[in-house]
């Protein structure tokens, strides 16, 4: 079934590179970039108020599954964040001729691979499971805080990074919608194969040791 | 509430005597600050920078730096002998337990504070322009955000392998946010007026003095209720 | 040391506890545990190593949450009402919750302070007397020997006039005489009115101590009898085959 949905995931992606590069595509090609940077985005944000969401759920249920799906949201959030911020660092460079500069978008986006990455640094540094998933449900409640604020202090500064999103043609807005879908999808898959081999892992280590 | 009083006032006073009788932290401290600001002063000589913005960053780097020194040793001494099971036992909120760590640190930075901050006006030759009372209110709004998120931080560190390392960046990761404004804040009592940083895009917060230090106080209120919420889950099981 | 004001009711059994159940992850550390420990009586938990005993006191004491049961001291819930409960409990543990930095007496002051106990100046005296600790007051804790350390670490337990006292494996890495003094000092206690749960490895050391003996294995309370109601030797020679058995 997921294997399903993991190859659908596939075949909408490169069926929406298609389709921006061909039809969708924007002025100037480095521009195109926006097609996975968008996305990219969305499903970083998306995967932190997944942790959000598991971090409450364990602290209050203390059952381990809230544990693995956090894990795996992280992992795959700093994946996308990772794209995220790479993607808007070739996209600046193009465009304004810098690598990066301090603009609100910009820091929020660096700061939240930082969150991601120290969120799976705690993780790794912690042996007994119990405390692990508490002290990182913690970790993720308290960094998801940190989130807004960072990107309201930031706006003291100015900045260059594009407003809202806007296309002239209907291909563009089909390519980037598909895109869209295509990286939620593909991450919405990622997730939970992460979490089962998590799941599994633990059983597994629970029958050897006990 | 008179017990929750009594709980507090007992623990704070045991950590304070505990952080001065060890004769280490404090020097340390001052020492790593002025470190610090030797480096960051030399750098603005050769490269020829703005001596005043330097100085601001100087002293929140320092103050990040040693408050870290700080907030490391609170929980440690926690761990030897399941010390703070012993504090657990007792009938007092693990909310409590928090708060009284909070201010021990609160206290033992502003001692940092007193000594750091006229050195750095003297190294790189500030002004006070803005007046004592807005340096006060800054500098106290500064050490209230780092000691609320770092008090938190340094008893989740304590189940690591890795402390040390492992503090600075979580603590860096979630402070950044009160970074922007509380340098912005400095920079205007100093009386370095960053003109050119009028705010951007749709919404904009016009810089001034008033909306930095209402952010820091945002900041700290949010961070300090959360942490006080959810310490809790980080020494109980 | 210990006045009997702190055993205020009487009536009500020094222990309670409903169908405790624990479990970490999928492993089950305690089963359905149901036991009664009425005002001063004093019981002797034993069982091999990983039956549960660590973390039924840590329950009790407040330390970890169960996941099913009720635990109540005096008749007051621990969960529910934990500043209640939660001053009528006295632990020692093989850990001493001692600071090394601060001196006998900073300790003490400083757990009496912690409890809120009044007049905790004359109650610190009083106890570093009877523990004959009152000539180390002004010594820091990490200079003290084991045995000193384990007398101050009783101290502790007792500063608050406990009515239950928990204590987990007390005797390890104790020496003869530091053992015999314990052994005294629970006796006193036990005297003056207060309960005791204790768990140990030595057995003998839970038969001279305690009126009541129970035994936890694979977390299952499998046996609980008085003490002067079993044949000790065959108790004794019954606990050695299981042990190994179970070793």
């Amino acid at each position: 079934m997921r294997r399903y949905f993991l190859c659908l995931s596939l075949i909408l992606l490169v069926g929406a590179a298609w389709l921006a590069l061909s039809v969708g595509q924007v002025d100037e090609v480095v521009r195109n970039i926006v097609y996975f940077h968008v996305p990219s985005s969305i499903s970083a944000l998306s995967c932190f108020t997944l942790i959000l969401i598991c971090s409450i759920g364990f602290l209050a249920s203390k059952k381990s599954a809230w544990d693995y799906l956090a894990t795996a949201a992280a992992e795959v959030g700093l994946v996308c964040a990772t794209i995220l911020n790479i993607t808007g660092m070739i996209f600046s460079h193009q465009q304004w001729g810098v690598w990066w500069t301090p603009e609100p978008k910009l820091i929020t986006s660096a700061i939240l691979w930082f969150l991601y990455v120290a969120y799976l640094i705690l993780r790794s540094g912690i042996a007994t499971a119990r405390r692990r998933g508490q002290l990182c449900a913690v970790f993720g409640i308290i960094a998801f805080i940190d989130v807004p604020l960072v990107f309201i202090s930031a706006r003291v500064t100015r900045g260059n990074h594009p407003g809202n999103v806007g296309f002239a043609s209907g291909g563009q807005w089909a390519a980037f919608g598909l895109n869209i879908l295509a990286v939620a999808l593909l991450s919405a898959m990622l997730i939970w194969l992460r979490y089962d081999i998590l799941k599994g892992k633990s059983q597994m280590e629970q029958q050897l040791f006990s | 509430m008179n017990s929750l009083y009594h709980g507090i006032k007992a623990i704070f006073v045991k950590d304070l005597v505990l952080e001065l009788r060890a004769k280490e932290v404090l020097p340390s401290m001052v020492v790593l600050g002025m470190l610090i600001v030797l480096v960051l002063r030399l750098v603005s000589q050769v490269g020829d920078l703005n001596l005043g913005a330097m100085g601001v960053g100087a002293l929140w780097i320092a103050f990040l730096f040693a408050a870290l020194l700080a907030q490391e040793r609170s929980f440690a001494a926690e761990q030897h002998q399941d010390c703070i099971n012993g504090l657990l036992l007792a009938p007092i909120d693990a909310g409590a337990i928090y708060l009284a760590k909070l201010l021990v640190n609160i206290v033992m930075l502003g001692i940092f504070e007193v000594i750091i901050v006229p050195l750095v006006i003297l190294a790189f030759d500030l002004n006070l322009a803005g007046g004592f009372g807005r340096l006060i209110l800054v500098l106290l709004l500064g050490n209230l955000a780092i000691s609320s998120v770092g008090t938190l931080f340094s008893a989740m560190v304590q189940v690591s392998r890795v402390r040390g390392s492992l503090l600075s960046i979580l603590v860096f990761a979630i402070l950044l946010p009160m970074m922007v404004p509380a340098t912005f804040a400095l920079l205007i009592t100093f009386g370095i007026n960053p003109d050119d940083m009028a705010g951007t895009g749709m919404v904009a917060l016009t810089g001034n003095f008033r909306t930095a230090v209402g952010f820091l106080v945002a900041f700290d209120a949010i961070f300090i209720t959360a942490s006080w919420l959810l310490f809790g889950f980080v020494v109980q099981e | 040391m210990v006045s009997e004001s702190q055993v205020q009711n009487k009536d009500e059994p020094a222990l309670h506890i409903e169908g405790l159940s624990m479990r970490f992850e999928t492993r089950r550390v305690l089963k359905q545990i149901d036991l009664q420990l009425p005002a001063g009586q004093s019981l002797c938990l034993c069982g091999a190593n990983g039956a549960g005993k660590s973390t039924l006191l840590r329950i009790i004491a407040g330390l970890l949450h169960p996941s099913a049961g009720k635990v109540r001291v005096q008749g007051y819930d621990l969960r529910e009402k934990p500043q209640e409960a939660k001053p009528l409990i006295g632990v020692i543990s093989h850990k001493s919750m001692l600071y090394p930095e601060l001196t006998v007496e900073e300790n003490l002051t400083f757990t009496a302070q912690l409890y809120g106990v009044k007049d905790s100046r004359d109650r610190v005296k009083q106890l570093l007397h009877d523990t004959r600790l009152y000539g180390y007051r002004f010594d820091r804790t990490e200079i003290l020997s084991r045995g000193m350390l384990q007398r101050l670490a009783i101290c502790r337990a007792l500063v608050h006039n406990p009515c239950i006292l928990l204590a987990d494996e007390p005797f390890t890495g104790l020496d003869l005489p530091s053992s015999q003094h314990l052994v005294a000092v629970l006796h006193k206690f036990h005297q003056a009115g207060g309960a005791i749960i204790m768990t140990t490895h030595d057995t003998h050391y839970g038969l001279e101590c305690c009126e009541r003996i129970a035994v936890l294995d694979q977390a299952e309370l499998i046996f609980d009898a008085p003490v002067d109601q079993i044949d000790r030797i065959r108790f004794l020679d019954d606990y050695l085959t299981y042990a190994r058995q179970n070793y």
